[in-house]
């Protein structure tokens, strides 16, 4: 009795098709992230790396731990809801180690920043237009103090 | 004898298939472990995303111009210092009076954004009496609902994070710029030092650190507002800022839902 046999061409076939299969199993094994899909069609770890860098600027938290007798001072004044960052610059090295860092030294460019006249801005804003308002002899803070504005020396 | 011989031959070949798989996995192994050792360094720990959902609302009526936020975003995300490289920035609209006898509403509509606001605005060219209106409109990412720059991205290196936030991942972007040209708002760069697209991540950095965006954090007249919306409380200042005031997107009928909600915005701007 004849046995039945496969065709020698079909068996080629079906060894490639799997060889094919077998090798892109192997190449996806190798090539995809390992937390792929894990929130999506992209790289899970991908978030932990962008989040993994350092943040620069401390946050008015940190500014309280140590500073908190001026924050209680400025929170009755106009200048309350201002943090401590937006003037006095990027703070982290100085929380981190405070006797080798300054925040940085304020001027009359910073006051102007957001008092100076502009027609873009609104009216809820105490604005000056420098020409008219400022003798031209000291600074800003001679005659206004940043923590209380409203308040002159 | 050759039975001898094709018995060791075999295995020979088997004892090195073994050896082979083996060293390959250990491979595998040390490198994961490495990865892991490199990568997770300094990296929040304890913050998961499908727990967060962030928003940040900007209101047109409190911003100054000031410039403080582009200039901290700059500073806290190295962007560089070129006057085309933004993640945030400021644009000055101002809109001058329809001529006389026109009958139009309004007139031209004048745009600027000096170097993205970051040093303030000088003042603006046109004569006070011919100014119908002005205001100042921060601008940043929108974290689309559907975003265009992902659907461009060929690679998959620019995703939506379950929390609400676009990101790119700069391990994977090519630099093929598609995403660029994809978005509608003109939020996304090109950084000509790593050469990969960027675009504003919310301070990712920080956000999973329970602190601030940076321009969040030294806005001086809380005309930017961030909050969580999975887990806000009902007096919450993006909650507040959401009851209170009505709120629109920028380029609605794109169909590309963006999130960031705007307060106070007009006609003109796009």
């Amino acid at each position: 009795m004849q046995r039945f046999k496969l065709p020698p061409q079909v068996v080629r076939l079906v060894i490639l098709t799997v060889a094919i299969v077998a090798s892109y199993a192997v190449a996806r094994q190798i090539f995809v992230p390992k937390s792929f899909g894990q929130y999506g069609h992209y790289r899970g770890d991908a978030l932990k790396e962008i989040a993994s860098r350092e943040p620069r600027y401390a946050g008015q938290k940190s500014c309280n731990e140590c500073h908190s007798e001026v924050l209680v001072k400025v929170a009755k004044y106009e200048h309350k809801n201002i943090q401590c960052e937006s003037c006095h610059g990027i703070s982290k090295a100085h929380g981190n180690d405070p006797d080798h860092h300054d925040p940085i030294k304020l001027n009359d460019s910073l006051c102007l920043r957001c008092h100076t006249r502009d027609v873009a801005r609104p009216l809820f804003l105490k604005q000056i237009e420098l020409s008219k308002h400022y003798s031209g002899k000291g600074k800003c803070v001679e005659c206004h103090i940043p923590h209380q504005p409203n308040e002159v020396p | 004898m050759s039975k001898d011989t094709s018995r060791r031959h075999a295995l020979r070949v088997f004892g090195g298939t073994v050896a082979g798989i083996l060293s390959f996995a250990a491979a595998k192994t040390a490198k994961a472990v490495v990865q892991k050792g490199l990568v997770s360094t300094g990296a929040p720990k304890g913050y998961d995303p499908t727990k967060h959902k962030w928003l940040m609302a900007l209101d047109i009526d409190r911003c100054i111009g000031c410039g403080f936020c582009v200039e901290a975003c700059k500073e806290e995300n190295n962007v560089p210092q070129g006057a085309s490289y933004f993640r945030t920035w400021i644009e000055r609209y101002v809109i001058k009076k329809a001529a006389p006898g026109s009958g139009n509403m309004r007139g031209e509509c004048i745009v600027d954004s000096p170097n993205g606001g970051r040093n303030g605005f000088p003042p603006s060219l046109v004569p006070r009496e011919d100014i119908l209106k002005a205001f100042f409109v921060p601008k940043l990412c929108n974290l689309c609902e559907h975003s265009p720059c992902v659907q461009a991205c060929p690679v998959g290196a620019t995703f939506d994070a379950p929390d609400g936030v676009v990101l790119v991942d700069p391990n994977y972007c090519v630099g093929c710029g598609f995403c660029i040209q994809a978005c509608p708002y003109g939020c996304r760069f090109m950084n000509p030092e790593t050469r990969t697209a960027e675009k504003c991540s919310l301070c990712y950095h920080r956000i999973t650190r329970d602190l601030k965006p940076a321009c969040v954090e030294v806005c001086p007249t809380q005309a930017r507002v961030f909050g969580d919306l999975k887990n806000c409380t009902p007096d919450d200042p993006i909650m507040h800022f959401i009851t209170k005031n009505k709120v629109q997107t920028l380029k609605p009928h794109l169909g590309t839902e963006p999130r960031v909600a705007y307060a106070g915005m007009d006609k003109e701007v796009r």
